[in-house]
């Protein structure tokens, strides 16, 4: 044997995650036209959501009466959202649709080889480049609706550097939340086979994270509210980080903070959740295939 | 053109009208389920505007009226345009006339004795009805349970209007999707076109939300185009958004789109034809 | 000690009908038809460092089943495995940096990609030098004649240059266990050929150890000393490629080239008579007789050549199999 540098017992997970993205650039450049249209596609998509809400507000002060989502406060929320889904559509949703096909070609075999954590395998070995155009998108809308806020004449908007560190963070920890959902629906493909009705769940699901919380918060929303915000915390994912851009730090209602430092902790548990899932998926393929 | 006999037609309808009716019903349950999920936005979509219209004048919100509409006609308006969708939506007719037309598939059409728009067509209406023999069930349960957003039913001359509005909401939105596709003969590639086309009917048909709401000169635009007979009309005529004098001329105007687009649809086909075999197929 | 050892290794699932739709799933969570499947039954096996092992057996014997409890990627339900003194199923990052897999009907490689990009994240995933890594991918691509493809997207590739792709992936990191399973199914004879003499090359290079299955003979008999017959989740046969003749056809071949005007009848009054085609004709008689038929043969006819033979290696396994059933 000859003299090697001793290695690791785990790769660089970083550079493993640098070559995935360089990869899959390489794939979207050689089609062109097609990562073209996508963007375009989603693009338009979201502008035409700007168009009805803008048409909304002709007619509406605010989304709820005194919730404080008026017309730039609640683009600041869509902003939000574009970018919590942007980052979601473009890491994590190519891999989940991979995912159950790979449980039913039989492709996770070959995942299962490498010297790598397999649910990092998994979980990004593509990224989907034109999504990321909502990115871009999101933040445009966000920067530019806080300027509005900002120059307006009364009570305008002031950035506080407490803010501006939070919301990346509480970005982030939406992108995991919604991660760990998805990673655990596909993981589901295990026990009953390809299942497209699971992702139309997802959007549906989803689709409750992408308005202020508050217009829940009455009658029979409040089961729903608290379904999403305490079972499968969808609820918190779009709103937390909204909130803390869009309106002032102080003062706060009392249960804002505590929100906070939940969202954190629900967070961590939909991540720890989603690795037992997935370590109960890859047990139960290992034990039932041959 | 003329060598089926009319008995020998109907069998062949029969046919085509069982074969995708099978189809359909092969997953009946998972389809049932599915279209009730599809119902799922609406509730988001009923707090949405809950608070929307808390935040317009008084604070009592089931007083207050958005563009003539009041929190219950806006719920009811989503509703009856799901239902109106359900009529004109043609999933995958322009795309696969569109690749029929690219991949040559095209050539059964001439070489057969079928006119290709009738058979189409016919495919549709079987797809159509086999898919509201399933989908009736989910659609009766939510407006079983959203009744209390309907101020009862309107009369039988807005029930016929109604209903008539539907009819010719799927036919419309069978020349309307044909169309697009039979652009093919001239561009390869309609993909493109397609999605543009399908943003801007799902924006102007008034499925994203009331016609209405639009600014003024938005607003007339839109009534001149026949997007709007897709999913606001029927909803339109339905709540009484129609004014009774007006309701049978919108109803020819809508007639009128449809011939147009009918004859639209044959001129493509035929100019279509003639430049396909023009270049040797 | 033996690099790949096997004790009692048993391997069975229960296999459900999994139903497409949400319905019928929602149905199967509490309500399930099982059938349980043996695999593998009770596998022993040694193999030293520097073997080149060929599994046989028809479709559905465990060999694959084999090959994925060696890999790890699947647990046994009974026996215990080594390979290199680790437990495969535990799916350690040492063991799994030691070896490599290659499925002739699956690949691993980008598939839009050229293959040189799936190559560079084998180097981060595996943890490769650059320099050991440039110099392993021009030494295999060379060798296996497929530099001038490696920056073209993998789709475009013919199935065998593919193949020739998939297994340079597999051996950049210089695995010292390779498992094999149908590396040249689907292939044309030229693409065949080659895949086997790089293996058969890099193999008595490196003094690797190989486990390979597969469904040619040819894959086999150009390859493998030493072959383990395995159907119906057992082992049948473990020994060299000659022995298997010995031990499982009792026939010979016998082949005549008759002198003119020598016609075939009555031959079979010593032998039965496979084939007639004037002037040749094939017989097959039992080995032990062998001896015997023939002089009878050579006192009664005027034969211009003779030549006796095992029958063919497919006959005999086919045989094997059925026996085995």
């Amino acid at each position: 044997m000859s003299v090697e540098k001793v290695k690791s017992d785990h790769p660089n997970y970083w550079r493993v995650f640098l070559t995935f993205a360089r990869n899959s650039l390489v794939r979207d450049m050689m089609f062109r036209t097609n990562f073209l249209l996508e963007a375009v596609s989603s693009l338009s998509w979201s502008l035409m959501n700007v168009g009805f809400y803008w048409i909304v507000f002709e007619h509406a002060s605010s989304i709820g009466a005194q919730t404080g989502w008026g017309k730039y406060e609640f683009f600041v929320f869509m902003g939000t959202t574009w970018i919590i889904n942007s980052l979601v559509q473009a890491f994590f949703m190519p891999n989940s649709e991979e995912f159950s096909e790979m449980i039913r070609t039989g492709g996770l075999d070959f995942a299962m080889l490498k010297p790598i954590d397999t649910q990092f395998l998994i979980s990004f070995r593509k990224v989907s480049w034109s999504s990321l155009s909502n990115l871009l998108l999101g933040i445009v809308l966000v920067v530019l609706s806080l300027n509005q806020l900002a120059t307006r004449a009364e009570n305008p908007w002031r950035l506080e550097p407490a803010s501006l560190l939070l919301y990346p963070l509480y970005i982030a920890c939406g992108a995991a939340i919604l991660y760990s959902l998805m990673i655990c629906l596909a993981a589901t493909s295990v026990w009953l086979g390809r299942n497209q009705t699971l992702y139309d769940f997802w959007f549906y699901i989803t689709n409750f994270s992408r308005y202020p919380m508050e217009i829940y918060a009455r009658g029979w929303g409040i089961p729903l509210w608290l379904i999403f915000t305490f079972v499968i915390p969808v609820l918190v994912v779009v709103n937390v980080p909204a909130r803390l851009l869009a309106q002032p730090l102080t003062p706060r209602a009392s249960w804002e903070w505590p929100l906070a430092l939940f969202t954190l902790f629900a967070t961590v548990a939909c991540l720890l959740a989603s690795r037992w899932v997935f370590q109960k998926a890859l047990l139960s393929y290992r034990s039932a295939s041959s | 053109m003329h060598a089926f006999s009319i008995s020998n037609r109907i069998a062949c309808w029969w046919m085509i009208f069982r074969i995708a009716l099978e189809e359909r019903l092969a997953y009946r349950g998972d389809f049932a389920l599915g279209t009730l999920m599809r119902f799922l936005p609406i509730i988001t979509q009923i707090f949405l505007w809950l608070a929307v219209f808390e935040s317009l004048g008084s604070g009592d919100a089931s007083e207050n009226q958005l563009a003539g509409y009041t929190f219950s006609n806006m719920v009811a308006y989503y509703l009856l345009s799901m239902l109106g969708r359900a009529f004109s939506s043609m999933p995958g007719l322009a795309s696969t006339t569109a690749k029929q037309i690219r991949e040559g598939e095209i050539k059964k059409y001439l070489i057969q004795p079928i006119d290709m728009i009738g058979f189409m067509l016919l495919g549709r209406v079987a797809h159509k009805i086999a898919y509201y023999a399933v989908a009736a069930l989910p659609f009766a349960f939510v407006f079983f349970l959203c009744r209390g957003y309907f101020s009862g039913w309107p009369d039988a001359e807005v029930l016929v209007a109604f209903s008539v509005s539907l009819i010719l909401a799927f036919l419309l939105g069978f020349f309307l999707d044909l169309c697009i596709g039979l652009v093919g003969f001239w561009f390869l590639e309609v993909s493109s076109l397609l999605f543009v086309y399908m943003l801007l009917n799902f924006f102007l048909s008034g499925h994203m939300f009331p016609l209405d709401l639009l600014p003024d000169p938005w607003s007339w635009l839109v009534d001149l185009l026949p997007f709007k007979y897709l999913a606001y009309f029927p909803a339109a005529v339905f709540l009484g958004k129609v004014e009774r004098d007006q309701l049978w001329t919108e109803v020819g105007i809508e007639l009128l789109w449809l011939l147009a687009l009918a004859l639209v649809a044959r001129f493509l086909y035929a100019r279509g034809v003639r430049r396909y075999s023009g270049f040797g197929g | 000690m033996a690099i790949i050892e096997i004790d009692q290794l048993s391997k069975s699932y229960r296999v459900y009908q999994k139903q497409e739709g949400l319905l019928a799933a929602i149905r199967g969570l509490w309500h399930r038809e099982y059938r349980d499947v043996e695999a593998v039954k009770s596998i022993d096996l040694k193999v030293e460092q520097g073997e080149f092992v060929a599994f046989l057996g028809p479709n559905g014997a465990g060999k694959t089943t084999t090959l994925k409890l060696l890999s790890g990627v699947i647990y046994p339900s009974g026996g215990t495995a080594r390979v290199m003194g680790h437990v495969p199923w535990e799916r350690n990052n040492d063991y799994r940096r030691r070896f490599a897999l290659v499925m002739g009907q699956k690949n691993q490689l980008w598939w839009d990609l050229p293959a040189q990009e799936s190559f560079r994240l084998h180097q981060q995933i595996y943890q490769i030098d650059r320099e050991a890594f440039s110099n392993r991918l021009s030494e295999l691509a060379d060798l296996l004649g497929v530099e001038k493809l490696l920056g073209r997207p993998v789709r475009e590739l013919s199935l065998g240059e593919r193949m020739k792709m998939e297994l340079i992936a597999a051996l950049l990191h210089s695995p010292e266990v390779l498992f094999l399973d149908e590396p040249t199914i689907g292939l044309d004879v030229v693409a065949q050929h080659n895949i086997q003499q790089f293996l058969k090359y890099y193999q008595q290079e490196r003094k690797i150890t190989i486990l390979l299955t597969s469904h040619y003979m040819k894959d086999i008999a150009a390859l493998c000393k030493r072959v383990v017959v395995i159907n119906d989740g057992m082992i049948k046969f473990d020994g060299s490629l000659a022995n298997i003749v010995e031990s499982f056809s009792g026939l010979r071949i016998l082949r005549l080239l008759l002198a003119e005007g020598q016609t075939a009848e009555g031959l079979e009054r010593f032998a039965e008579v496979e084939s007639v085609e004037l002037p040749k004709v094939t017989l097959r008689c039992p080995r032990e007789k062998a001896t015997k038929s023939l002089s009878n043969i050579l006192q009664h006819y005027q034969v211009e050549d003779i030549s006796v033979e095992d029958p063919p290696l497919e006959e005999v396994i086919a045989n094997l199999f059925n026996a085995t059933e």
